[in-house]
């Protein structure tokens, strides 16, 4: 049978590995990759394209084709770096189009119970970029976990005696929510951070 | 099984597949546990921001043997003041990290959730002082039977009167100034001080000098580590964040 076929449990094994993946949906997804080799060998290629093209940028670290990426050779906002956790940050806070500076991907967060240290993040890359002092200012958009606000902090702490200004996005209630939904604790930080109507 | 409240203390938590969480609680009434939330990172309104570590929360649950089921949470508090403080955070993390790698699965020791609340909630509203991390560690070894004997030597069991020389023997025991001639010293008022901590309940009640707070330090250090396999990780990042 089919499970005893080498290529098919290491397909298996391999579909396991991906997040969110059981047994389960790797034995499905391995049959749906059987029933289609057309899709099938256009995923392979494309990962194999993936691998062999995208990297991290040298300057930010985000995902790039080009290193530099597009984002820090062209002629954004030197003055204003935006620092995030991942990648997929970076497109969300982009996605916006209300931020015109620059990025930094720190690629984790500092998390005192995981034993994610300051040296294991691209902290000191960070560093090294605010020391050419063009940076007049850092917008920290790391998440709202007690890693994110861990990173946040301690950044803070790294950067305000270079004189730059540092800031943190804001946070509170979700637009289009109703207040008597929310978690007291995302109540109680929007009443912190009420603003002059 | 019919689902029970509880409340509880975050210790741990881990993402598990495409939206669920795995959660280690400390609850006032089953003690430590492990359970899946599933959905967790999908629904903001059966749990929001609840599963996050040293979160204190009131928790709906169905207790099964391995991994229990979680309902739902409702937040009690999430030490705000903790979460704004770097210091604070990672002494949060280490007092919580201590408590998951010296308990065991399903051992109510309510004592022990009084202690650790109180330090959360002493860490939440001011300054982080050191006289008490070492409150709690000395409190901490006690409730869980590994109290340090302050009175006698542990090698050779001769009496220490309030003002004799002590010194810090291997995994943290007192020894008398002949067994432990190789030893750090402790000196009486780190002793008494130590003795005061176990003494009262309350936090802010016994301040160490420095001198008094590196000597119990050594001793409650040496302690601690005596009982684990391997270094806590929260511990590493204090180091990394303040170091000596």
């Amino acid at each position: 049978m089919l499970q005893s076929s080498n290529s098919f449990a290491r397909l298996l094994a391999e579909l396991q590995k991906l997040p969110g993946v059981g047994e389960k949906t790797a034995l499905r997804l391995a049959f749906h990759l059987l029933k289609y080799p057309e899709n099938t060998a256009a995923l392979a290629e494309s990962l194999g394209e993936v691998l062999s093209r995208v990297k991290f940028c040298s300057i930010c670290f985000g995902i790039t084709e080009e290193d530099p990426c597009r984002l820090c050779s062209s002629d954004r906002d030197e003055t204003s770096l935006c620092v995030v956790e991942e990648p997929q940050d970076l497109l969300a806070v982009e996605r916006t189009r209300a931020f015109r500076g620059r990025y930094h991907v720190l690629q984790g967060a500092l998390s005192p119970l995981n034993g994610v240290t300051p040296d294991r993040l691209r902290i000191a890359e960070l560093m090294r970029r605010l020391e050419g002092g063009a940076v007049r200012e850092v917008v920290i958009a790391t998440n709202f976990s007690v890693e994110g606000e861990t990173t946040a902090l301690y950044l803070a702490r790294q950067i305000k005696p270079l004189g730059i200004r540092v800031t943190r996005l804001a946070h509170g209630i979700p637009l289009g929510s109703d207040l008597e939904y929310v978690d007291a604790a995302t109540v109680q930080r929007a009443l912190e951070g009420r603003s002059e109507l | 099984m019919e689902p029970t409240r509880t409340e509880a203390i975050v210790l741990a938590a881990m993402d598990y597949r495409e939206s669920d969480r795995i959660v280690t609680l400390f609850t006032l009434q089953y003690g430590k546990l492990r359970g899946v939330a599933k959905g967790a990172k999908r629904s903001a309104r059966r749990f929001g921001p609840a599963l996050e570590p040293f979160a204190r929360i009131d928790v709906e649950l169905v207790v099964r043997e391995g991994l229990s089921s979680l309902r739902g949470a409702d937040i009690v508090t999430l030490y705000p003041g903790i979460r704004r403080d770097l210091r604070a955070i990672g002494l949060a993390g280490y007092a919580v990290e201590l408590v998951d790698r010296y308990l065991p699965d399903g051992a109510p020791t309510p004592r022990l959730f009084r202690l650790l609340s109180s330090y959360l909630e002493r860490l939440d509203q001011g300054e982080p002082l050191p006289s008490d991390r070492r409150f709690f560690e000395a409190n901490f070894l006690n409730i869980l039977g590994y109290r340090i004997s302050l009175d006698h030597c542990a090698s050779c069991g001769v009496e220490l009167p309030a003002t004799a020389e002590r010194r810090a023997g291997a995994s943290g025991m007192i020894l008398c100034a002949s067994c432990g001639r190789y030893g750090a010293s402790v000196g009486p008022e780190a002793a008494a001080l130590l003795g005061r901590c176990l003494a009262t309940g309350r936090f802010g009640a016994v301040l160490f000098s420095p001198q008094s707070l590196r000597e119990a330090g050594t001793l409650l250090d040496g302690a601690i580590a005596a009982h684990l396999t391997r270094p806590l990780n929260s511990l590493v990042f204090l180091k990394q964040i303040e170091p000596d």
